[in-house]
């Protein structure tokens, strides 16, 4: 029985083909499962089609499904001799009582994907879309797109019956693969095939309630792309929605929770919509805790984008997002994300109380996250502000050696500094950090020390004597580093100006003859500004920056126009990866949009929701004003470390 | 939707490989294993996308079951699909290698049965679109190993069958008989529990399953009344024993109503045949937490660490949680531990770097407590010990620490037969964490 078997002999071909044309039954069907395992491990036996196919006269169901499995596999190779199969599946399908068998062979016609042969297809297709066993019509009815995508030519007649079967169509099952179907050759299509009118939604709505779990997939699923012409339709098909999100099958909860959001957008009645949040909620949150981690993890990666447009679901709801030691570090780093975007100004010690824990954790890759989340949350709020920084600081104090999460420590100090300065006295966080500064080996964390360096030099002890250190390896540094050092190096200059007067000449010469044109342009500039008026140059350099303003709260993942796109492709693999689906695939047009506001669900105080919806509107436009000049000063972008690019920027903004 | 379906072992080589869509070549698939074996991101990640093409993947033990796809398709639905697949070939295998292999899939066990593997992916995908995945009614028109051989034959039969399985009632077969009617249903619970270092309760939640076990003829009309709170409030006055529990969030199988259950939270289905999970429920509000855990880190001298460890059952002293384990982290550099214990057995396991205290039963309303005395050993002081949490695990029968309870459990046919019913409880520990 063992078919994979090892001794793989010359002969085996040979073997096979005499056995195939043996007259003992039996030893046929063995031979035909032994050509089977070697199609599966990847051995060419296309040789032996015709000795295959004869075996088809028998009746035997078993064997016929697997030469089928074989025909379907070779006959792109084999298009001549796969004609003579024709004949049998013509038979199959107009003689056979069986439904089973008539079903069969019509599928696995389909699957031939031989251009010439599919003319022999189109009438036996006919006549079983038309067929009276409800089996039989769902397996036809998927049939067509796998015609249309090789021979498109034949199949008008087809789309035709197809659509008049949606119409007269009473089983469920037929009718959920129908639209399935009808959306596959749509996509390829780029037609609209399904013609939409009450009387149909309100049979798939019936259906619905009659079909197996991927049927009622496949109806919701397609329910949510279509646009309620008014309120009421709006409330009805949610209303025959809602008992979906009690179903066993993640998806099917996920899917209703999809077309119900979708279509909160139409519903005229406020309180009903409130009540509709009231119930997602919980499902969503059940999703959550699935016992299946990959399942768990597209649903997380789906939050964020709900999260942005429907704050109100997981209000008071943060806890659900704290991570458990033993999940996979998949769902830690997403728990982790939402965490932060989630966080508001009531729960944020909460989560700072959770995220010290993280803190902890062995993986470093993991550490690094949790650090870069509590900067976030410190930058976000400004009472959050001292308590991250004592987190930070307590961090620092059991620092022993130099990896990655330690580099993180010296950006988000930084850039907590950058907001409030006053911040050094806070438990001692200067000389802490001052005494693991040497484990900094990253560009942007070294660059992170040379400016704190810099800037509160008054604070530091041997500050110049670091300095000087750091200097010295000015040409081996990554361009990040030496921009920096020049702005910190200059910095010092002018507090210690007798002191410095050696170094800040070993500064220039090193970096006036550097290949990288940022760096020479800097150092000219700083050099000509030192040389005619120092004072200058202390404004420049030297003033604190009183606008912590422009540290933004924006952590918005998408756009207003793409938001609402990806909310019509929840749950798909573009969403998954955060993209919008024609990012992703090439071949994708989608919809354009033209909707420039999303209306945000937020958890609030019953009064003035229009008030407060236009004050979010004018937020959003100010936003738009404010970014065009100064471009994205990303301090929270999301992703990997700041990009150089940015962090040019706040070079920029340091030297302005 | 799905353009193939492949089974992998550890090795990285192709097992099962079904195309259905000709958009996927094989190489890309050896492509991509050979990746996945490389690196140990690639094998993490459920989903990976590499020029277009998607490669979504669960494991199951040393299998991997990899789905591809071009289109921008529903994830979840793909990795649900996988899932159920699984069910269905362990719900196979039970009844064809029997004695070989026991709710286990691995090598040896497809290579032997792949022409049911092959016959089963030809049925529950079509031009990869999910078909039929419920394994009793595969099981009913799949050839393979003489099951069902004789429907066939009869015409009339196989029309009953193709109307079933694509009718409302797709789970249960038309004429079924049992001498005896027997119904059983478990409620399963299992406590996730977080409690922070400083005791206070982060996160208490109950995940719980009603597992039904039918045999039944005919095609009974079943009910099932529990102790929610919604329900109850509409139905009677509130008395002191009629005040139910709130149940966050309930998951149905497809079986139950859910229009019904919408309207007025009544449970009533057409039970399928043989075993399911009828509702899987989430709770949390009012847990009745089993076990209080107190535990103290103590270093005595520089290279010796005392724990001190108590713990205290909450539950009516006339039941018993059975099993109970509690894995008491030590730090790396333990050398060994001398422990002191009145109940059970406790040792430190080096594997699991921690102190595993073992209970047989553990009386309800009972005190019991563990001294650890840890000897370090002095190797890489500097490494500061990332102490993770204590674990707990436990079962409890008798016990739901939500305090559900099935009120009645109504079956009617029109036969009228007398039905024997059993329903059992247990409590488990599921993720019941004690930070330290």
């Amino acid at each position: 029985m063992a078919y994979f078997g090892n001794n793989q002999q010359r002969g085996e071909l040979q073997e096979l083909f005499t056995d195939l044309n043996d007259l003992n039954f039996d030893k046929k069907k063995e031979a035909i499962k032994k050509v089977i395992a070697y199609m599966t491990v990847g051995k060419d036996v296309s040789q032996l089609f015709q000795s295959v196919i004869k075996c088809l006269e028998f009746q035997d169901i078993e064997m016929k499904k697997l030469i089928y499995l074989y025909i379907v596999n070779y006959s792109r190779q084999k298009p001549d001799d796969a004609i003579m199969v024709i004949q049998n599946f013509r038979k199959d399908v107009r003689k056979s009582e069986n439904p089973l068998v008539r079903a069969l062979a019509i599928r696995t016609f389909g699957c031939l994907r031989v251009p010439k042969l599919n003319e022999y297809l189109i009438e036996p297709l006919k006549d079983c879309i038309q067929d009276d066993d409800p089996y039989v019509r769902k397996t036809a009815v998927l049939c067509v797109p796998k015609v249309f995508e090789v021979s498109p030519e034949l199949c008008p007649a087809l789309l035709e019956l197809l659509q008049k079967l949606l119409e007269k169509e009473s089983n469920a099952l037929v009718l959920a693969n129908l639209i399935q179907s009808m959306r596959e050759i749509e996509v390829v299509n780029g037609k609209q095939l399904i013609l939409m009118n009450p009387k149909i939604i309100q049979k798939l709505l019936l259906a619905i309630d009659e079909c197996m779990e991927w049927g009622q997939i496949f109806i919701l699923d397609y329910l949510a792309t279509y646009d309620p012409v008014e309120s009421k339709q709006a409330e009805i098909i949610i209303e025959r929605t809602l008992p979906r999100l009690s179903h066993i099958n993640p998806t099917v909860t996920f899917c209703a929770v999809k077309l119900i959001l979708k279509y909160l957008d139409h519903l005229d009645n406020g309180d009903l919509v409130k009540n509709l949040c009231k119930k997602i909620s919980p499902s969503l949150i059940s999703l959550l805790s699935w016992n299946q981690p990959e399942i768990q993890y597209t649903i997380l990666r789906n939050i964020s984008l709900i999260l942005q447009k429907f704050p109100i679901l997981f209000e008071n709801e943060v806890k659900v997002f704290f991570c458990s030691f033993n999940e996979p570090y998949y769902i830690k780093y997403e728990k982790l994300d939402i965490m932060v975007r989630i966080c508001d100004s009531k729960n944020f010690n909460q989560v700072l109380n959770e995220l010290m824990i993280y803190i902890n954790e062995a993986d470093p890759h993991f550490v690094r996250k949790t650090i870069k989340s509590i900067g976030k949350i410190g930058i976000m709020y400004d009472k959050a502000l001292s308590e991250a920084v004592s987190i930070l600081v307590e961090f620092a104090k059991n620092v022993q050696q130099a990896n990655e999460s330690v580099q993180e420590l010296f950006i988000q100090m930084q850039i907590l500094y950058r907001k409030n300065r006053n911040l050094y006295k806070t438990n001692d966080s200067l000389k802490i950090l001052f005494n693991i500064l040497e484990y900094a080996n990253e560009p942007e964390a070294k660059s992170a020390c040379t400016w704190i360096v810099g800037e509160f030099a008054e604070f530091i002890p041997k500050s110049v004597d670091k300095m000087k250190e750091y200097i010295d390896n000015f040409l081996i540094e990554d361009r990040l580093v030496q921009l920096q050092l020049l702005t910190s190096g200059v910095k010092l200059y002018i507090k210690y100006p007798s002191l410095c007067s050696a170094l800040i000449q070993q500064l220039i010469n090193s970096a006036k003859d550097s290949f990288n044109p940022d760096v020479r342009d800097r150092t000219y500039i700083y050099w000509r500004l030192l040389s005619t008026d120092p004072e200058i140059v202390k404004n420049l350099v030297c003033s604190v920056p009183t606008n912590s303003s422009q540290f933004q709260k924006d952590i918005r993942l998408w756009e207003t126009k793409d938001l609402i796109i990806a909310l019509e492709n929840m749950g798909s693999i573009s969403n998954l990866f955060h993209k919008l689906p024609n990012q992703l695939y090439k071949n994708i047009k989608i919809r354009n949009n033209h909707q420039q506001e999303a209306k945000i669900y937020k958890a609030d105080e019953k009064q003035d929701i229009p008030q407060k919806e236009q004050e979010i509107k004018k937020e959003d436009q100010n936003q738009q004003i404010q970014q065009q000049p100064k471009q994205d000063f990303d301090l929270l972008n999301f992703d990997e470390p700041v990009s150089k690019s940015n962090n040019n920027k706040i070079d920029v903004y340091d030297l302005i | 939707m799905i353009s193939s379906l492949s089974f992998i072992n550890q090795k990285g080589e192709i097992l099962i490989y079904r195309v259905y869509k000709d958009d996927i070549s094989r190489n890309e698939i050896t492509q991509f294993c050979a990746k996945m074996i490389a690196t140990k991101e690639n094998k993490e990640f459920p989903i990976i996308n590499i020029d277009q093409t998607s490669f979504i993947h669960i494991s199951i033990k040393d299998i991997i079951i990899l789905a591809t796809t071009k289109t921008d398709v529903n994830v979840a639905m793909v990795l649900e699909f996988l899932y159920q697949l699984v069910l269905i070939f362990f719900d196979f295998k039970s009844k064809i290698c029997k004695s070989y292999f026991q709710g286990n899939l691995d090598e040896n066990c497809i290579k032997k049965s792949f022409v049911l593997i092959y016959e089963i992916l030809d049925e529950v995908l079509d031009y990869g679109i999910p078909q039929i995945a419920d394994p009793n009614l595969l099981q009913k028109f799949i050839q393979e190993g003489g099951v069902q051989q004789e429907t066939t034959i009869n015409i009339e039969k196989l029309r009953q069958l193709t109307f079933t399985l694509t009718g409302a009632v797709s789970w249960r077969p038309i004429g079924l008989y049992y001498e005896k009617n027997e119904l059983y249903l478990d409620i399963i619970e299992s406590v996730n529990l977080l409690i922070s270092a400083k005791d206070t309760v982060l996160r208490a939640e109950v995940v719980g399953s009603i597992e039904l076990k039918s045999k039944l003829t005919g095609m009974p009309e079943c009910q099932i009344g529990m102790n929610d709170k919604l329900l109850m409030g509409k139905q009677q006055k509130q008395t002191r024993q009629t005040i139910g529990i709130s149940i966050d969030d309930m998951k149905f199988h497809p079986c139950i109503r859910l229009p019904k259950f919408d309207k007025d939270r009544t449970i009533t289905f057409i039970p399928p045949d043989g075993h399911c999970q009828l509702i899987s429920y989430r709770i949390s509000e009012n847990i009745n937490i089993p076990f209080k855990v107190n535990v103290f880190y103590s270093e005595i001298i520089d290279n010796k660490l005392e724990i001190r460890l108590k713990i205290k059952s909450i539950y009516d002293n006339n039941i018993y949680g059975t099993n109970v384990l509690v894995k008491v982290p030590v730090p790396k550099n333990t050398v060994n531990a001398i422990t002191a214990t009145a109940l059970g057995k406790a040792r430190y396991e080096v594997e699991e770097q921690s102190v595993i205290w073992r209970i047989k039963k553990f009386q309800g309303d009972f005190e019991t407590s563990l001294r650890c005395e840890i000897n370090l050993g002095a190797t890489n002081k500097d490494q500061v010990w990332s102490k993770p949490p204590l674990r707990m695990e436990f079962q409890i029968p008798m016990f739901t620490a939500s305090g559900l309870r099935i009120r009645f459990l109504k079956v009617m046919e029109k036969a009228g037969y007398k039905t024997n019913k059993w329903i059992r409880y247990l409590t488990k520990g599921g993720e019941y964490l004690h930070r330290l």
